[in-house]
């Protein structure tokens, strides 16, 4: 195509300035680049980290609401209340998990307890939530033994876990007994087995754990359990499989981004930010080629004269200028997406002394194929204006010039 | 015989404002195949309007052009271009050239702009236009390189690439120093005599009118005599 050609001709007869104008839209599209890799990272970072230490899907009892009993009786009607005294319980859990062991997508099950109790020491008591699961499921959720910082996780018949601020309050070490009072009015002595530091304040000072087998009699559950907490290889997939077992079973299933909306506010918020900091980015490289290309065109009116005068056709003026803007969209794009996945590799090598990313950015996640589009389309349709300029010079005015 | 141009009654009046400037005053101009005539005339008398409005560069405001028996004043701007491309050549005083291609490509550029690309027919044709006008072992340097006389030569030269009825030339000796000048008006003339290509020369040298075959002046926006000058 000989526009082609001479679009290739004009941008190299101005070296210094098509390189000026080709490092102006790498250097946008770099840091364009720069800002999606880094809010991908930091999307990244704080899903792991909230989805690293809790479920992904929670499954509990639906709630239970006063129902209307069939009678035979016109002139009475017989209502079941609910009572606030049953505990809300999953009776059928083992068959719950038998069916969630055959979901490929599921990685741990953990079958637990969930209630309130206080522990008292002397005149010391405070409260705990309580956490109650199988000894072997310990880790299954969040990693409680590569917490404890005292003691061992071995989780016995009469053994607690508790945290390490609480451990403080208390005045409570390792191997020694606490009254554990539940919100059924149940005392029994348990003994510290390990304490752990989560680095969550919260946690730890309320949370406990102990054995499933042990808070059966604590929290007057013979069989039953009150939820059911899964992982999942893709947390993405959290509230699709929600859905699904909610189906399935008929229990409540409550996905991780439920249980954490201002995490999820947060990261849209950081998104949009993100977007408007990448729209900007691509309008000052579009202006520029614009611009540029508008100076061109002024600069060159005497051979669009020429060109007009032995019948070259407006179009063909037009799509020479529109061909410049698509080959520095190209080629700056190009540069500009090697130059930001080297920028974001290069940051991605430095790391805390934890061996955590000191800034936590993914370089594959750059948006390579977004930001090339964009910008190359974004080139074409800054050049318009140029071009339509250039199309439209008046072929005398422009030699007599 | 059909005339090469005929322009019957041309007026042309450029508006500024409220201001009305009448430039051409029923200009009648008739070209024969194979004349090569002198356009003369002072400065503001007009020439220069007219060889752009028997170019299709300008719109005439008023009057009937034919060019090779076809009416060409009513043309859309794309079929104007078009004549222009196919039928008409152009040489000018200045900003003859596209300083940023060959020679070759400057003969080329035409045909090819308007052929999709230089094909090997349009690359033959432009070698051999470059040997006729003397610049056969210049035809690959850059036309910012050449002299000024090797610029007007190749100017003609890209006139000629599509075979035009009519070459309208403005002053094309008008840059150049005296023997360089020779040198292109004598290659006018060649083609001229040889390929019977029709010429009109706008100029204000008598050197340049005087080997013309005809000459045609404009005063005052009319046309002040024709004189066919058979001893040139």
């Amino acid at each position: 195509m000989f526009a082609f050609l001479v679009a290739r001709r004009y941008l190299r007869s101005n070296p210094w300035q098509t390189a000026l104008l080709i490092a102006g839209v790498a250097l946008g599209v770099t840091a364009f680049v720069f800002i999606t890799a880094l809010i991908q990272g930091l999307a990244v970072r704080l899903t792991d980290d909230v989805t690293a230490k809790s479920a992904h899907v929670s499954l509990e009892p639906a709630d239970r609401v006063a129902r209307v009993l069939p009678s035979s009786d016109y002139d009475t009607e017989a209502v079941a209340l609910v009572s606030m005294l049953q505990r809300k319980q999953i009776r059928t859990w083992a068959a719950t998990v038998a069916l969630l062991e055959s979901q490929a997508e599921v990685t741990a099950i953990s079958p637990q307890i969930t209630g309130s109790a206080v522990l008292v020491r002397g005149e010391a008591a405070a409260p705990v939530a309580v956490t109650a699961l199988e000894p072997k499921n310990l880790d299954a959720i969040s990693p409680v033994s590569r917490e404890i910082i005292a003691g061992d996780a071995r989780l016995n018949a009469n053994g607690i876990l508790i945290g390490v601020r609480l451990a403080e309050t208390m005045g409570l070490s390792v191997g020694q007994p606490v009254l554990f009072r539940t919100d059924r009015g149940i005392d029994r002595l348990l003994v510290v087995e390990g304490i752990f530091r989560s680095g969550v304040q919260s946690l730890d000072e309320r949370v406990a754990y102990i054995s499933l087998e042990t808070a059966r009699p604590l929290f007057l559950l013979p069989s039953g359990v009150t939820n059911i907490e899964i992982k999942l290889k893709d947390t993405g997939q959290a509230r699709a499989f929600a859905n699904f077992v909610s189906g399935a079973t008929g229990l409540r299933a409550t996905p991780w981004q439920d249980r954490n909306s201002s995490l999820a506010d947060a990261l849209t918020a950081q998104g949009q930010t993100g977007t408007l900091i990448q729209i900007f980015s691509l309008i000052s490289v579009l202006i520029g080629i614009a611009s540029a290309l508008s100076l061109s065109a002024n600069r060159r009116r005497s051979e669009i004269g020429i060109m007009r005068a032995f019948g070259v056709s407006r179009l063909f003026i037009a799509s020479v200028f529109v061909m410049q803007g698509l080959l520095i969209g190209i080629v700056g794009a190009s540069l500009g997406c090697l130059a930001g996945y080297g920028l974001c590799g290069w940051l991605a090598t430095f790391t805390k002394p934890d061996g955590a990313l000191a800034l936590p950015i993914a370089p594959a996640e750059g948006g390579y194929g977004l930001v090339f589009l964009l910008t190359t389309a974004g080139a074409v349709l800054a050049s318009v204006i140029p071009a339509r300029s250039a199309a439209r010079l008046d072929a005398l005015e422009a030699i007599q010039q | 015989m059909t005339s090469v141009l005929d322009a019957r009654g041309i007026v042309m009046t450029f508006q500024n404002g409220d201001e009305f400037t009448r430039v051409l005053l029923g200009v009648d101009v008739t070209l024969d195949p194979g004349e090569l005539v002198a356009l003369l005339g002072a400065s503001g008398s007009g020439k220069s309007t007219l060889l752009s409005v028997v170019g299709l560069l300008l719109r005439p405001t008023a009057g009937v052009i034919t060019i090779g028996g076809e009416r060409v004043d009513t043309l859309s701007d794309a079929k104007s271009s078009l004549f222009r491309n196919k039928r008409l050549g152009f040489i000018f005083q200045f900003h003859n050239l596209l300083p940023d291609f060959t020679a070759l490509e400057n003969v080329s550029f035409p045909a090819a702009a308007v052929g999709g690309g230089i094909n090997s027919a349009i690359r033959q044709r432009a070698s051999e236009l470059l040997a006729r006008v003397g610049l056969s072992d210049r035809m690959n340097f850059p036309a910012a390189r050449l002299s000024g006389g090797q610029k007007q030569r190749v100017a003609i030269a890209r006139a000629l690439m599509n075979r035009p009825e009519l070459v309208l030339a403005d002053e094309p000796t008008g840059s150049l120093d005296r023997a360089s000048a020779d040198q292109v008006l004598a290659l006018m003339r060649e083609i001229n005599r040889e390929d019977g290509t029709t010429f009109l020369i706008c100029t204000h040298d008598e050197r340049v009118a005087s080997r013309c075959t005809r000459r045609i002046t404009l005063r005052d926006g009319q046309i002040d005599s024709g004189i066919r000058d058979k001893t040139s």
